[in-house]
């Protein structure tokens, strides 16, 4: 958490910033905790990969550990499509975030709006910036979570900076042990 | 009360003075010279579908000594101002700053062209162009004929700036679609001004009109002649750029001085003489600056770097600053004896402002003419490349401050090892704001290694050919409005670019496919920027007509009024709808009938801002790179959710058609192919007939499958109202899944129109032609 200075209207700058996410297991709870969580899909999943394993293959095995129905933003469809997934919703990241900050929106599976958001992959200028919209304008209804190798401070939960690929990799296997385990 | 009403008529009186309301050519409408509310009901409706979507950069407020103010979560300002508002008012400036650089641009242009040539010099676009400045006829209800007449409209715009400026003072306006409203007006003017400062360059620098084939002029750093004295042109002003080729030609010089330029003077010389080459657009400003091949820079105003003299100091190369807009703190030599400035420009290696465009052009080519000889001018070596490289540690520093996510430390390393692949790439990427190398712990010179990753190719461009022609307009005002055009597209804006090759790729991907693109400013350099089949660009490639499958280069930043001129002249010349002050019919034509859509993929500056704003008010939708998400506002719809009821003019009765077209009027795309999906949607219009609908939905659906995996689009169901709207190549394809969700067809609008759907002074009668 950002250190919020004494005098706050003459001194502070920037931008509330997010909760820095480093346990595994702690992840895993906040996502189990949350009632109808939704997974977003960028289109740096289909660049990325680790230890030779594309990312999106990450996010899927994610998305299939803890049952979150995934939205497939820019042109990941064609991706998912080529490794035998369909994604549960189409919509660009826009979109999505424009549709979420409805709170009488009825979500992706029509059961209602979500509570909890988990972006992931989508180029960090673009997803800073809907995170961003999402804090101000559904705060009440909403949690955001990113699980990118960066952190994004926009967001309510954030990983850190990874230093190595490698490390946020291990972060996302442990992540999704804990998934299974506890469901 | 009465006192107001007799005020207003007075005002009223002094504006039909103005546009000489007296001659009848067409009759005057409902809005001549608009204020700030006259419009704003328009604003309103569209605004009622397209919300505004905002994503702040920032929780806080400082624009006041009150602050900072918190404004997060649902706080509000000690101003009582809320984050959604602080976000309009933030874009409105933007807006504002856009519409002030073209207009005072355009000022700056007729009163240099007056003073050479008299306010009463004619305006005279050519044997093709009648409707002279749709922009200005329908904003304003003037038909301009003089050079003194576009100072009356410019002028008017200048008094509108500083009501709308006044807006975002302390207090005032609270509601962030009000602020909306405003920022479409600036931008609305934006194209005002655009047009009067292009009708003016046409008419006092003989830019070329009326024609289509204009020259192809060659592009490329590769294309300039480093043996020879180089003078670079950086902005967007071509008062000085015309007049140094002017003392070239008269000096016969002509044939010993490269004149070069960036950006969009570039573009503006190469409309007055072909000779002049284009080095590039807007994000390779600095790198060619540090190549130091220019000799004399000459920089005018809008999109130049601060540092100009600071980078010339470090390559050698002598600046003159020739506008107000932009000193740089040098010196004011503007009274100065030509001859000192250039002994002191020489010989102390001083940089000068010269505010007089003749003797700017006297100095350049004088002070290019004696240093070039003595300086050392050439483009590093693969070796030397190589060993500057070594000094990289891969520290990962640079990627960490790029914007376009680039991590040049892994090019460099590659290329410290001997191999170039992946610096080419990033060459690409790169948008040029140096920023990796002034972090850089290593002090590794990023940009001189750049130097060979840079294609050392040549392109071919056209030269911009100004407003689309009458002729023109009558031969495509019918296929465009049925759909059989299936699309009209404007490449602009600037060069932040995910990747530069992007523009050419969708360019050439459309105009194979029919449809009308029209190009301005950076987004005309890039797209030249790629060869395709036979070593061709784009340009070589298409033909230049406003026709289906024509490639147009419009011109510069300023001539992207032409393209929104075009659409008005749609609705003019075609549909005959009278256009005289009467900005609402004219839009509402546009945005139900003219499958227009802007494409701003680069989308960085003010201007940009305000262009987009601009046709977005007039009904074209615009979309955007993933960038432009910065701009931290957008106009979305929610397909399933909002309000899609237009009224048929011909049963005159409202009718929910339950069709999202345009869906949006302002979107953000984060990729390259699924902008290529996006497109042909956004040009879908109520308006097609079940063969251009068809033909739409062919474009859709085969991008759809080509991009996102098979299958069909997920809300092509809505767009189809008939079962002749299907294309006829996935006929089968589409019934059954039209079967399998239930599908019924609906009856298409006969003659859609949002007027008589919103309060509006416009009878139903003025859009029925
Ligand atoms: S303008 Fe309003 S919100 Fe901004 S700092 Fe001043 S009081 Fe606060
Ligand atoms: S910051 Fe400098 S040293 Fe570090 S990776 Fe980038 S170029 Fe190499
Ligand atoms: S100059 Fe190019 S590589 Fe360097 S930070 Fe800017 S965009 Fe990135």
């Amino acid at each position: 958490m950002a250190v919020v200075p004494f005098h706050r209207v003459n001194v502070l700058t920037g931008i509330k910033a997010s909760r820095i996410i480093e346990d595994p297991v702690q992840c895993a709870d906040l996502i189990l905790k949350a009632r109808r969580p939704l997974l977003v899909l960028g289109a740096k999943l289909i660049e990325w990969s680790v230890d030779g394993k594309l990312a999106l293959e990450y996010a899927l095995d994610i998305a299939r550990a803890a049952r979150i129905p995934a939205c497939g933003t820019a042109h990941v469809k064609g991706k998912m499509v080529e490794l035998g997934v369909s994604p549960d919703s189409v919509y660009d990241v826009v979109e999505i975030v424009n549709a979420l900050k409805d709170p009488d929106w009825r979500g992706v599976k029509k059961e209602g709006n979500h509570d909890l958001v988990i972006f992931l992959g989508v180029r960090s200028d673009l997803e800073e910036q809907c995170l961003s919209v999402l804090k101000h304008f559904a705060y009440k209804h909403l949690r955001t979570m990113t699980l990118d190798k960066y952190y994004f401070p926009h967001a309510n939960y954030s990983l850190p900076n990874f230093k190595k690929d490698e490390q946020w990799g291990g972060f996302l296997e442990e992540l999704m042990a804990n998934l299974r385990k506890e469901r | 009360m009465a006192e107001v009403v007799k005020e207003l008529t007075r005002k009223e009186k002094e504006i039909r003075e103005l546009i000489r309301a007296e001659i009848p050519w067409e009759p005057v409408g409902p809005t001549p010279m608009p204020e700030i509310a006259d419009l704003r009901s328009w604003d309103m409706r569209l605004l009622k579908t397209y919300k505004p979507w905002y994503a702040p950069f920032c929780d806080l407020c400082c624009l006041c000594t009150y602050g900072k103010c918190d404004l997060s979560q649902g706080r509000r300002g000690a101003c009582g101002l809320d984050i959604a508002t602080q976000q309009a008012r933030i874009i409105l400036l933007a807006c504002l700053m856009g519409c002030s650089a073209h207009a005072a641009h355009g000022g700056h242009i007729l009163e240099h062209l007056i003073e050479k040539y008299g306010a009463d010099k004619k305006i005279d676009m050519g044997t093709y162009i009648e409707l002279e400045a749709p922009n200005i006829r329908t904003v304003t209800g003037l038909k301009p004929e003089t050079l003194g007449d576009l100072k009356t409209v410019i002028e008017y715009v200048y008094k509108e700036i500083t009501h709308l400026l006044d807006s975002t003072h302390f207090g005032q306006e609270g509601s962030y679609l009000d602020y909306e409203s405003k920022a479409l007006h600036a931008s609305m003017l934006d194209h005002v001004g655009m047009e009067v400062a292009d009708i003016a360059q046409i008419v006092g620098f003989n830019f070329p009109t009326s024609v289509a084939d204009t020259p192809l002029v060659d592009m490329g750093w590769a294309s300039v002649d480093e043996s020879k004295p180089v003078i670079l042109l950086v902005g967007h002003n071509p008062a000085t750029s015309t007049t140094i080729i002017d003392y070239l030609r008269e000096n016969d010089l002509y044939d010993k001085v490269e004149v070069a330029g960036i950006c969009c003077t570039a573009l503006e010389t190469t409309r007055y003489s072909d000779r002049a080459k284009i080095v590039g657009p807007l994000s390779r400003q600095l790198f060619y600056v540090r190549t130091g091949i220019a000799d004399v820079i000459v920089t005018d105003e809008q999109c130049i770097r601060t540092d100009m003299p600071i980078e010339a100091d470090n390559v050698d190369s002598r600046v003159i600053a020739t506008l107000d807009k932009a000193m740089y703190g040098l010196e004011d030599a503007t009274d100065w004896d030509t001859e000192e400035i250039v002994k002191q420009m020489v010989e102390d290696k001083k940089h000068f402002a010269i505010l007089n465009t003749k003797k700017a052009a006297e100095v350049a080519a004088k002070v290019a003419l004696k240093i070039a000889p003595q300086r050392k001018k050439r483009w590093i070596t693969e070796e030397e490349a190589i060993e500057l490289a070594k000094k990289c540690t891969n520290c990962g520093i640079c990627e960490r401050v790029c914007p376009n996510l680039i991590n040049i430390g892994d090019g460099i390393t590659e290329l410290a090892k001997g191999s170039f692949d992946l610096i080419k790439e990033q060459f690409n990427q790169c948008i040029g704001c140096g920023k990796c190398e002034q972090e850089c712990p290593n002090k590794v010179p990023i940009f001189k290694i750049m130097q060979v990753a840079a294609s050392k190719e040549t392109w071919k461009i056209r030269a911009g050919r100004g407003p689309v022609m009458d002729t023109e307009i009558r031969n495509v005002g019918a296929p465009i409005t049925l759909g059989t055009i299936p699309g009209v597209l404007a490449f602009v804006g600037c060069s932040n670019y995910p990747d530069i090759d992007d523009v050419a790729d969708m360019v050439y991907e459309f105009a194979r496919r029919k449809y009308i693109v029209t190009l301005t400013g950076c987004a005309a350099m890039a797209a030249g920027m790629k060869k395709f089949e036979n070593g061709k660009t784009v340009y070589e490639l298409f033909p230049p007509e406003f026709d289906a499958g024509g490639v147009l280069n419009v011109g510069s930043c300023v001539s992207n009024a032409h393209i929104s001129g075009a659409a008005i002249k749609i609705a003019n010349i075609f549909a005959a709808l009278p256009l005289r002050a009467n900005y609402e019919v004219m839009a509402d034509y546009v945005f139900n009938r003219v499958g227009a859509c802007g494409v701003a993929w680069g989308a960085m500056s003010q201007k940009a801002a305000s262009i987009g704003t601009g046709f977005n008010r007039l009904g074209i939708p615009v979309l955007l790179g993933p960038h432009s998400s910065k701009y931290r506002r957008l106009y979305l719809s929610r397909k399933e959710e909002d309000d899609w009821t237009v009224m048929d003019a011909r049963k005159r009765e409202i009718v929910d058609s339950g069709e999202p077209s345009p869906e949006h009027l302002a979107y953000v795309c984060e990729t390259k192919e699924k902008a290529m999906v996006m497109i042909p949607k956004l040009c879908i219009r109520k308006n097609d007939t079940p063969q251009g609908r068809s033909i739409k939905l062919n474009h859709y659906i085969s991008l759809y499958k080509k991009y996102m995996g098979g299958g069909l689009p997920e809300d092509v169901h809505l767009f189809i109202r008939r079962d002749a709207d299907i294309p006829l190549v996935y006929k089968k394809e589409v019934r059954a899944y039209l079967k399998e969700i239930d599908w019924q067809p609906k009856e298409p609008v006969g003659l859609p129109t949002l007027i008589g759907t919103y309060p509006t002074k416009v009878p139903l009668d003025a859009v029925i032609h």
